[in-house]
């Protein structure tokens, strides 16, 4: 909220510069954001929260300033002289909703001439950012930024049958409003109507047919209490803000009304002449209940950890306004003002104090105990990812959860279902949670290309949303996208395993996902019998000019399988015995098959079995292949003879014979 | 029989070739290479003498252990021609006055970075574990219920307009504030609790400069018996202290968090120009890098605590703020654009 500096001290005594009125305002929780000079005033740019609407006056600024730095507090000449003409001739005012209108008041003014307002009151709008129109549409501008109670003022004349009806709408009216804007109202809605028709939408906006013009000789000042909840449905099915609706969603003093109208009333006076007529039509409660709340001094002190003396928070207490009704021992008794709205607990009176005793003047201490904190298991799983990984020269990268709904984004590596799409999104490029990372990591690829980097090793620890119940499954996710060969990111991958002391062997499935990988290289890889995660090449179509492979896998199961628990092994004391084999298989025998003979055959003392060449050609007959293999043998308990290593090495050699056909090669 | 005695080849092998590591432990000039080159390779050398045993091996072991000691010859050879390499050039200088250039550059491996934003994360948490805190997590698609009446923000609460967010559902959400996680863990368990929860964050905001419609907070809680606002204020000093700096200074103004009572905003002295104002504190010496606040009594209602008994203060900060203001980067796309030409800067 725009308040003038000079305005404010009409209000308040102080003898503070605008910058140190500033530095007090947000030491009291009112964040002045900007200080503008505006001729020979000042304009204070105020951040109120939203549950101060008694700051959104000036008054009640002021307010706020006499107990931050102890000034006096004065409010504003309210006194005038009626006619004796009864307002009972000049309108008939009833109420169909009290409940969204739980107060209406409403003061007839005559005569007047429509005029531009005086040159004080022009200058003190403009300061604040609100543009001139006349002296009497001025005075309800000026009175709601003093006070915070909006006002409206209706051409008298204009009125249908002299009367102001109160009531919800009906289906198939309309208004158009000040703004111009025309609306269609809705039966939920709550409008002023006149004997015919709506002539205004209650506490967002006048309409333009009652407005006051140059032509206005009569008016009628309508000031009221409008349900909170009731104003800002209105407004945001409407599609109309005002600083009269901001003001009632937030919630006015409802024993300010009437002062507020009587203050217009005098400046209308004051401004355009005119008399007014004797009375005030009011209908609902004079008074509302006042609240009563007791401060334990206790509990002050609990919440706050500072001993502050009772007489000490009386003091604010009082600056506040609040009304002390009984202080003894350690409680205060209090009525809570009308225009503290936000305050009906012992713990708002706690905030209270500490706000004008100074957050900065309670101590900065702790007496919290000593705790020791462990890591949990998610934690040192994505460490570990990480430390090895950008070890390994790979660069993390973060990318939206938010993508938009192309055939790639689409790519669902994990559920059948589809994404989960946002009901209310800003763009169609951000409408959709996403089902796998690596779309986003083939486009950061992209970006990094068009910006001149063409090789990229990339991760992305993050989650994947897929339809779940109530709630989707959010699963956890690592992608990778290295431009390296298959058996490169493949070989990181399993020592990437094995850091997490996963032990166990994956298994590598054919898969075909045409959006992401190339043909026949691309696998679904499974570990202990489930699907883990996916790799392969990157497809051509992906248009890189580097070959590239891509893999995703389910961070959560990892999480499960990995295994941080470290225990000694006695180092060997024997020698291992290396052999090295070379075997002609069938060329559709993948290693795998090879290797799970070998341990098939179940030879103890085989230790390691590692693959080392493959080798097709010369001496090779047509539709088999030679692979190469290095076998390690070791016994724990002694070293192995020559024959032991022989014999163990022919039943692995009979194995792979009679299982898979493969015959040793010979020189 | 020779065969007899070379039963085990392998063996055999691996013995030729820890004589040929032992004999190059003596190799200091080019001739003494040389030598040995002759001995291994020579035409009556070792290796060849290996090659003649093959005749005298069953069939079926000629091929690999031929393929064994030709794979060893080429060992032998690397070896050798490295030492060869070495003493030559060493020689070679000497004749010519060439000199080896030790400032030419290092062949340095690629290395790789952690995301900014993670490390900022990771810094976060490290000081907060030292303070006793474990890290927690919540799910970032929530009910409304914990985003909203559970935090003490009832619908139609005109502090509703101040969280704008992203809906999948009537009542399903993306929630818009990790406070989400205070609820979660707390109804999960009893105090004391000490948390801090990191995770992504979704507003429907318009992409620019300063705004995102995703970035990370960091969520911090404590409950427990006798915890006050000194606290809170002794706990956030300590982690500004030892994260931004021993000289920073911390500042507390009043606010308004529907979830906490008394509620601050927290400004730590401007880095930048030392308090004295620049354009990134705006010229007022203080930046904003948390807000915080006294657990409200309706918050420890919703999840069944007695709010007699226990008070907490929890409080929470933007991840890409506070790494903008450490780094000094005026655009906050720069963290989800991914160019390796930023990342590698950190």
């Amino acid at each position: 909220m725009k308040i003038s500096y000079n305005w404010l001290k009409e209000y308040v005594c102080i003898c503070l510069s605008p910058q140190e009125l500033a530095d007090r305002l947000t030491n009291v929780g009112l964040v002045v954001t900007d200080i503008q000079p505006v001729d020979d005033d000042f304009c204070l740019d105020i951040e109120v929260t939203s549950n101060r609407p008694d700051c959104l006056g000036i008054i009640g600024i002021a307010r706020e300033v006499a107990a931050a730095v102890d000034g006096s507090f004065y409010f504003p000449e309210t006194n005038f002289v009626s006619a004796h003409a009864d307002i009972s001739q000049f309108i008939n005012v009833s109420v169909e909703e009290p409940i969204l209108c739980p107060r209406y008041t409403a003061r007839v003014v005559r005569h007047i001439t429509v005029a531009p307002s005086p040159e004080w009151m022009q200058k003190r709008l403009k300061c604040i950012g609100l543009r001139p129109v006349n002296n009497i549409v001025d005075v309800t501008n000026y009175v709601m930024m003093e006070t915070g109670q909006p006002l409206h003022a209706f051409d008298l004349d204009r009125l249908a049958g002299q009367k102001i009806i109160v009531r919800k709408a009906r289906i198939g009216e309309e208004i158009v409003a000040i703004n111009g804007a025309r609306r269609a109202l809705f039966h939920d809605m709550l409008v002023i109507a006149d004997g015919k028709k709506p002539v205004a939408i209650a506490g967002v906006m006048g309409g333009a047919e009652t407005e006051v013009s140059n032509l206005t000789r009569n008016i009628l000042l309508e000031c009221a209490q409008f349900e909170q909840r009731q104003v800002r449905r209105t407004s945001r099915a409407l599609g109309i803000s005002s600083d009269s609706s901001y003001r009632f969603e937030r919630g006015i003093d409802p024993e300010g009304i009437d002062r507020a109208s009587q203050r217009a009333v005098w400046l209308i006076k004051d401004c355009a002449g005119g008399e007014t007529a004797d009375g005030t039509v009011t209908l609902g409660p004079e008074r509302h209940e006042t609240k009563k709340i007791t401060l334990r001094m206790e509990r002050l002190h609990k919440v706050l950890g500072v001993e502050i003396k009772r007489d000490v928070a009386i003091d604010i207490l009082k600056k506040l306004q609040f009304n002390i009704l009984n202080a003894v021992d350690n409680f205060i008794d209090l009525e809570v003002p009308s225009f503290r709205g936000d305050i009906s607990r012992e713990i708002d009176l706690i905030e209270e104090v500490a706000r004008i005793y100074g957050y900065n003047n309670i101590p900065t201490k702790t007496s919290i105990n000593v705790r020791g904190s462990i890591k949990n298991k998610f934690e040192i799983v994505e460490d570990t990812v990480r430390q090895f990984l950008t070890g390994l020269g790979f660069y993390e990268v973060k990318t939206f959860s938010i993508v938009d709904t192309s055939p790639l984004q689409s790519l669902n590596l994990w559920s059948d279902k589809g994404g989960i799409d946002i009901a209310n999104p800003l763009r169609l490029e951000e409408s959709r949670l996403r089902t796998s990372l690596l779309p986003s990591l083939i486009n950061t690829k992209r970006y990094n290309m068009h910006h001149g980097t063409e090789q990229i090793k990339i991760f992305e620890i993050a989650k994947v949303y897929l339809a779940g119940n109530k709630l989707p499954h959010e699963k956890n996710c690592l992608s990778i996208l290295a431009d390296t060969d298959f058996l490169t990111l493949k070989g990181i991958f399993e020592s990437f395993l094995v850091n997490l002391g996963i032990l166990s062997k994956c298994e590598w499935i054919t898969f075909s996902e045409p959006r992401l990988f190339k043909d026949e290289r691309a696998a679904r890889i499974h570990l202990d019998g489930m699907a883990v995660g996916y790799f392969g090449e990157a497809s051509q179509k992906l248009g890189f000019k580097t070959l590239s492979c891509l893999l995703e896998v389910d961070l959560d199961v990892l999480l499960e399988k990995s295994n941080f628990i470290k225990k000694y092994q006695n180092l060997l004391q024997y020698p291992a015995v290396f052999r090295d084999l070379a075997v002609i298989v069938n060329e559709e025998t993948p290693w795998s098959s090879i290797e799970k003979c070998i341990m098939d055959a179940k030879v103890a003392l085989v230790t390691e079995i590692n693959f080392f060449d493959v080798y097709r050609g010369k001496q090779i007959p047509a539709g088999k292949k030679s692979i190469a293999l290095n076998l390690c043998f070791q016994a724990t308990d002694r070293t192995l003879k020559n024959e032991e290593v022989d014999s163990a090495q022919q039943i692995i050699l009979d194995t792979l014979h009679k299982t898979l056909g493969a015959e040793l090669r010979k020189a | 029989m020779l065969f007899n005695k070379y039963i085990c080849m392998s063996d055999k092998l691996e013995e030729v070739k820890r004589n040929l590591q032992n004999e190059t432990k003596t190799i200091t000039t080019l001739k003494d290479a040389e030598q040995l080159k002759i001995k291994y390779l020579g035409r009556k050398g070792v290796v060849n003498d290996l090659m003649k045993l093959i005749p005298a091996l069953p069939t079926e072991k000629r091929a690999a252990f031929g393929q064994q000691v030709n794979s060893l010859k080429i060992e032998i050879t690397d070896i050798i021609e490295e030492f060869i390499k070495k003493l030559s050039s060493e020689a070679i200088p000497k004749v010519k006055n060439e000199i080896f250039d030790i400032t030419l550059p290092g062949k340095r491996p690629l290395i790789g970075k952690k995301h900014p934003l993670t490390q900022t994360i990771d810094d976060i948490k490290e000081v907060f574990a030292r303070l006793g805190f474990d890290v927690a997590y919540g799910p970032e698609v929530e009910l409304e219920y914990y985003n909203f009446e559970a935090l003490n923000i009832p619908s139609d609460h005109p502090s509703r307009t101040d969280f704008d967010t992203f809906y999948i559902r009537d009542d399903v959400l993306l929630r818009s504030q990790t406070s989400t996680v205070q609820i979660r863990i707390m109804e999960k368990r009893k105090p004391p609790i000490r948390i801090i929860a990191p995770g992504r964050v979704y507003r429907p905001d318009t992409v620019d400069a300063r705004h995102s419609f995703m970035f990370h907070q960091v969520e911090g809680l404590i409950v427990d018996e006798g915890v006050s606002f000194a606290d809170l204020k002794g706990v956030l000093n300590q982690f500004i202290k030892t994260y931004f700096g021993q000289n920073i200074q911390m500042r507390l103004r009043p606010s308004f968090f529907p979830f906490t009572e008394p509620s601050a905003e927290v400004d730590i002295s401007c880095s930048i120009c030392g308090g004295k104002g620049c354009s990134v504190c705006s010229h007022s010496g203080w930046v904003e890098i948390l807000g915080a606040g006294m657990v409200d009594p309706n918050v420890f209602r919703a999840v069944h605590y007695d709010e007699e008994k226990y008070t907490g203060f929890a409080f929470g900060m933007g991840v890409e703020r506070i790494t903008m203001l450490k780094y000094g980067i005026c655009d906050i796309r720069f963290f989800y654009e991914n160019d390796i030409r930023f990342l590698s800067q950190f």
